[in-house]
């Protein structure tokens, strides 16, 4: 399962004809985040790395349990389950985790500012008696 | 190595493993292996009763059967894994008793292996995403 970043300009349609083009045998289905892909492990994984060099941080991927076009799973034979809530969050924040990949790859070292510290009782208590005069 | 994730079904973390290296123990590729069986019809049969024995390993019997079935797939993962990686709060893990229980319990069960573990929160924004991110390319390097 091939899923296309929403902070890429690539297109479904794109990846779909790639791999393609590709001239792999395996089969491919294009979805509305990207393309499914479906053969040998080795051919699979080798269309993989080709599609990710279109755009590295933005295309990413993972393994799906129902095959392609499974008639308990494919829309078009009215086999949705729910689920999808998930990878439609997960997609939608793509745009973030390829902030992380770009900063990553720049080497960068992230750590969150320290949590602010408790407000203590004294400075507390003097808030309350200034609003309560 | 293998690397599980909590969440199992993670698409942000099974990308993350698999590109820095590691080979991602995914809940999709063992159902995968239940879904294409030829004896299994429809989806509420995914789970055979040689699941729900192999779940007892996991739980005991007085478990919630939910917790059970999913820990029949998911708890030989966890025997599989060699490092794992826990992702806290996120938005998307809400759901009935079975789900919930079974990911506090998978937590437990990793935790209690003493494998290397990473554990991260789902990022709310790009800062957070940084962090989360080149934590998870540090740990999966350093397992190297």
């Amino acid at each position: 399962m091939i899923v296309i970043a929403p902070s890429s300009e690539l297109t479904p349609d794109q990846i779909a004809r790639f791999i393609h083009t590709l001239g792999l045998n395996i089969n491919v289905k294009e979805t509305c985040y990207g393309a499914n892909i479906e053969g040998p492990k080795s051919v699979v994984r080798k269309a993989l790395a080709e599609v990710r060099k279109l755009d590295p941080n933005r295309i990413f991927s993972k393994v799906r349990a129902f095959p392609i076009g499974d008639e308990r799973r494919c829309r078009a034979h009215h086999g949705s389950r729910p689920g999808f809530n998930q990878v439609e969050k997960e997609w939608r924040d793509l745009a973030m985790i390829d902030v992380g990949l770009c900063a990553a790859d720049r080497g960068e070292t992230c750590e969150l500012p320290p949590r602010p510290k408790p407000l203590p009782v004294k400075r507390l208590k003097e808030i309350a008696e200034e609003v309560t005069k | 190595m293998k690397v599980f994730m909590i969440p199992p079904n993670s698409l942000i973390l099974y990308d993350l493993v698999e590109r820095f290296g590691h080979q991602p123990l995914s809940l999709m590729g063992e159902l995968r292996e239940h879904v294409v069986k030829p004896e299994v019809e429809s989806p509420p049969l995914n789970i055979s009763q040689e699941d729900i024995m192999k779940g007892l390993k996991y739980a005991g019997i007085e478990v919630p059967s939910g917790v059970r079935g999913r820990l029949a797939i998911w708890g030989p993962m966890v025997d599989e894994a060699e490092a794992a990686i826990i992702m806290h709060d996120m938005p998307y893990t809400f759901g009935c008793v079975g789900c919930h229980r079974t990911n506090l319990m998978l937590t437990y069960m990793v935790r209690r292996k003493g494998i290397p573990t990473l554990e991260v929160h789902y990022p709310h924004d790009d800062e957070e995403a940084k962090v989360m991110v080149t934590k998870i390319k540090a740990f999966l390097e350093g397992l190297k």
